[in-house]
């Protein structure tokens, strides 16, 4: 069986980098509904004063929270223009070619939190894909996509580093 | 407020207090509602089921790191912080489920005068399946001596 990724022209992508992408003023009211969807609550996400009695300047957001402070450039669409499966394209690499002919999967992810989001920061996202690589198993071939990104506000000061590894494999749709 | 952890009390091989999540549809929907997630695998019964052959709709993955952000900033206490934390999903949390969220200290090492504890940490559910397997970084105080 030959290489999927040289089938699929993706080698040259590596070290492609993604678009900067600036995220509107992160809301106390996406904070709050955040924490509350993962049952976490720490009154710092809730209460200013609470924040403030710690180590914070304010209200801040779950760690995690970073890689959606941004939004998801390009999710927001018209039903009409998403596909069936709810998606509104391939939110990924730009210009990568047939990228929607594979399924994705996140295989993986390591954050390194640097400094805390804050309400009405503006978070700005840099990203590249690092590698690309293949194995061959006993369900079909796997590439594995890894890409690093690092989130700094408006302050140009660097709130965290994040690094994802998406899984792409040739679509095994079951029958309607 | 809960009482702080020290580097100097803690020991490599010692599991930390766990923490308890039950995934269920509510929270699935409020996690897509905030961040707009419109992946229909998330609350769409049978597109998940019949569709994309899974055992009932998923919740995001992402949810993972933010229980373990959870898990060790609640041990780490107001002195102590999280620094790094890498996961890899392996097996589908689902609504039902509920999840064990543990760590253990395989390593802890002084470095510029801070204490660094290295742990390896895990997501199980009720029958044992880990769904998130991870690492993290903790840096705690020291006792001033």
């Amino acid at each position: 069986m030959g290489s999927l990724l040289e089938e699929l022209g993706w080698r040259a992508f590596i070290g492609h980098e993604y678009p900067a992408h600036t995220g509107e003023p992160v809301l106390a009211r996406d904070i709050r509904r955040y924490a509350l969807a993962i049952d976490d609550d720490n009154p710092i996400f809730f209460d200013e004063a609470a924040a403030k009695a710690g180590r914070y300047k304010g209200l801040t957001a779950p760690l995690n929270y970073i890689s959606w402070s941004v939004g998801v450039p390009g999710a927001e669409k018209a039903t009409k223009d998403l596909g069936e499966d709810g998606l509104s394209s391939f939110v990924g690499i730009p210009d990568i070619p047939n990228a929607f002919s594979l399924g994705w999967v996140r295989g993986g992810e390591e954050l390194e939190f640097v400094k805390p989001i804050y309400v009405n920061d503006r978070v700005t996202v840099c990203g590249r894909v690092t590698n690309m690589s293949e194995k061959i198993g006993k369900s079909g071939t796997l590439i594995f996509v890894t890409s690093e990104f690092t989130y700094t506000n408006q302050n140009d000061e660097l709130l965290a580093k994040h690094t994802v590894t998406m899984i792409a494999s040739p679509r095994k749709e079951q029958a309607q | 407020m809960s009482s702080q952890v020290y580097f100097d009390d803690i020991a490599v091989g010692q599991e930390i207090p766990s923490l308890t999540k039950n995934v269920n549809t509510v929270n699935i929907l409020m996690y897509c509602a905030v961040v707009w997630l419109m992946d229909r695998i998330h609350f769409d019964n049978p597109f998940a089921v019949k569709r994309r052959g899974l055992p009932d709709v998923v919740a995001p993955g992402n949810m993972a790191p933010d229980y373990y952000v959870q898990l060790l900033t609640g041990w780490a206490g107001d002195k102590g912080r999280l620094k790094k934390l890498g996961v890899q999903f392996r097996n589908f949390m689902v609504p039902g489920n509920v999840l064990t969220c543990g760590g253990r200290i395989t390593a802890k090492t002084v470095e510029d005068g801070k204490g660094r504890v290295d742990l390896e940490l895990w997501i199980k559910n009720q029958d044992g399946v880990v769904c998130v397997p991870g690492k993290g970084v903790v840096e705690l105080p020291i006792r001033a001596g």
